[in-house]
């Protein structure tokens, strides 16, 4: 539903890192999505055209959503465990866990530019 | 935020998880809250919903029994209208409203600037009463000490299964309008059961505001979270007055 907020997020986030003669050179940027993060990929990239078009701005760049599921660890254990359907328990000791250690992410992997 | 590097981008970059995380801003904007709430020793909750879940008659009712008890002043986030702000204020309540103008969620930033026309000096808790939606605001992290989440009677007992993120972050599940369970296929335990599926450590109460029924103890949990904050309240340090 805040997919627009979160595509403005990543121009305000790319126009601090760098440059503008190296934004304009961007091809590509890479996400890193959670299951967990409530974002839906395809509306991110919906958001993301439309982004584009309204604002004149990152033509051309693709976006690319690489979506990472839901894995907890158990320190009991010291295991990880890929949860489904939002059981959140260790499956070597069947504990309720809730660390996260993948899955709530919220990212900008890469950034590709031209050569 | 590092500084901008000089050297021309080529390539590929990998980027530094922590500087790219695309909520930071919100992030760091509600610690910035967090701090000053602890400074002040003031409670702060999120409370968060589907719309329609009773948030405001919740409030209402909460401020009547508690006017006597607790200092309670409440932001309430909504994207068109002033109307749950003048429900709060004819409750006896002193609440401010703020407008989102169609964004579906209150980010710490609003929060940030509405404080700046609050006087938190004669405050014990202040409630942020979110945007009703069980998505969005699961997301950003107000500064709260608590986040308190609604589930009506009258929504369904599917709700914790399907907004998980919402109960995972919430610290108290609250059953609200449980003077309609008599007449709905609402299981109390199926939800509660789902909620600690996801969130082992979820809190869970049932209320009416309509009957009183739970709000004895819903009060009561309130006034033992502000307590506990105010026992922990960091001494303020000490200024010799010229």
């Amino acid at each position: 539903m805040h997919e627009v907020s979160i595509v403005q997020s990543i121009l305000r986030t790319l126009e601090r890192e760098f440059d503008q003669e190296d934004i304009e050179r961007i091809v590509q940027i890479d996400l890193e999505v959670g299951v967990f993060s409530n974002v839906e990929p395809i509306l991110l990239q919906n958001a993301f055209e439309a982004v584009k078009t309204t604002t004149g701005k990152m033509k051309g760049v693709r976006l690319h959503i690489d979506v990472k599921p839901i894995k907890v660890y158990c320190s009991d254990c010291q295991r990880e465990s890929l949860i489904e359907d939002y059981r959140f328990i260790c499956h070597a000791c069947q504990k309720p866990c809730t660390n996260i250690v993948q899955g709530a992410e919220l990212l900008i992997k890469r950034v590709h530019f031209e050569d | 935020m590092a500084e901008k590097s000089t050297r021309t981008a080529r390539g590929t970059i990998i980027c530094d998880n922590t500087t790219m995380a695309l909520l930071k801003a919100n992030d760091y904007v509600a610690e910035a809250i967090r701090r000053e709430m602890d400074r002040r020793g003031v409670l702060l909750i999120n409370l968060t919903s589907s719309p329609g879940s009773g948030k405001t008659t919740l409030l209402q009712e909460t401020g009547k029994r508690l006017k006597d008890v607790l200092r309670i002043k409440v932001l309430v986030g909504d994207l068109e209208t002033e109307r749950d702000a003048e429900r709060l204020r004819e409750a006896g309540i002193q609440a401010w409203q703020i407008v989102t103008g169609g964004i579906c969620h209150l980010e710490g930033q609003m929060i940030m600037q509405a404080l700046e026309n609050i006087s938190l000096d004669d405050t014990d808790v202040l409630i942020i009463e979110n945007v009703g939606n069980l998505v969005c605001p699961a997301s950003f992290d107000l500064g709260e000490d608590y986040r308190v989440t609604l589930l009506a009677s009258t929504e369904g007992d599917d709700k914790p299964k399907k907004y998980p993120r919402m109960f995972f972050t919430s610290d108290l599940m609250l059953i609200s309008k449980s003077d309609l369970l008599p007449h709905l296929p609402f299981s109390v335990d199926r939800a509660i059961q789902d909620a600690r599926d996801i969130n082992p450590d979820i809190e869970c109460m049932t209320v009416s505001a309509l009957t009183g029924e739970g709000m004895d103890a819903w009060c009561r949990w309130l006034v033992d979270r502000f307590e506990q904050k105010r026992r922990s309240k960091k001494p303020e340090e000490s200024y010799d007055v010229e």
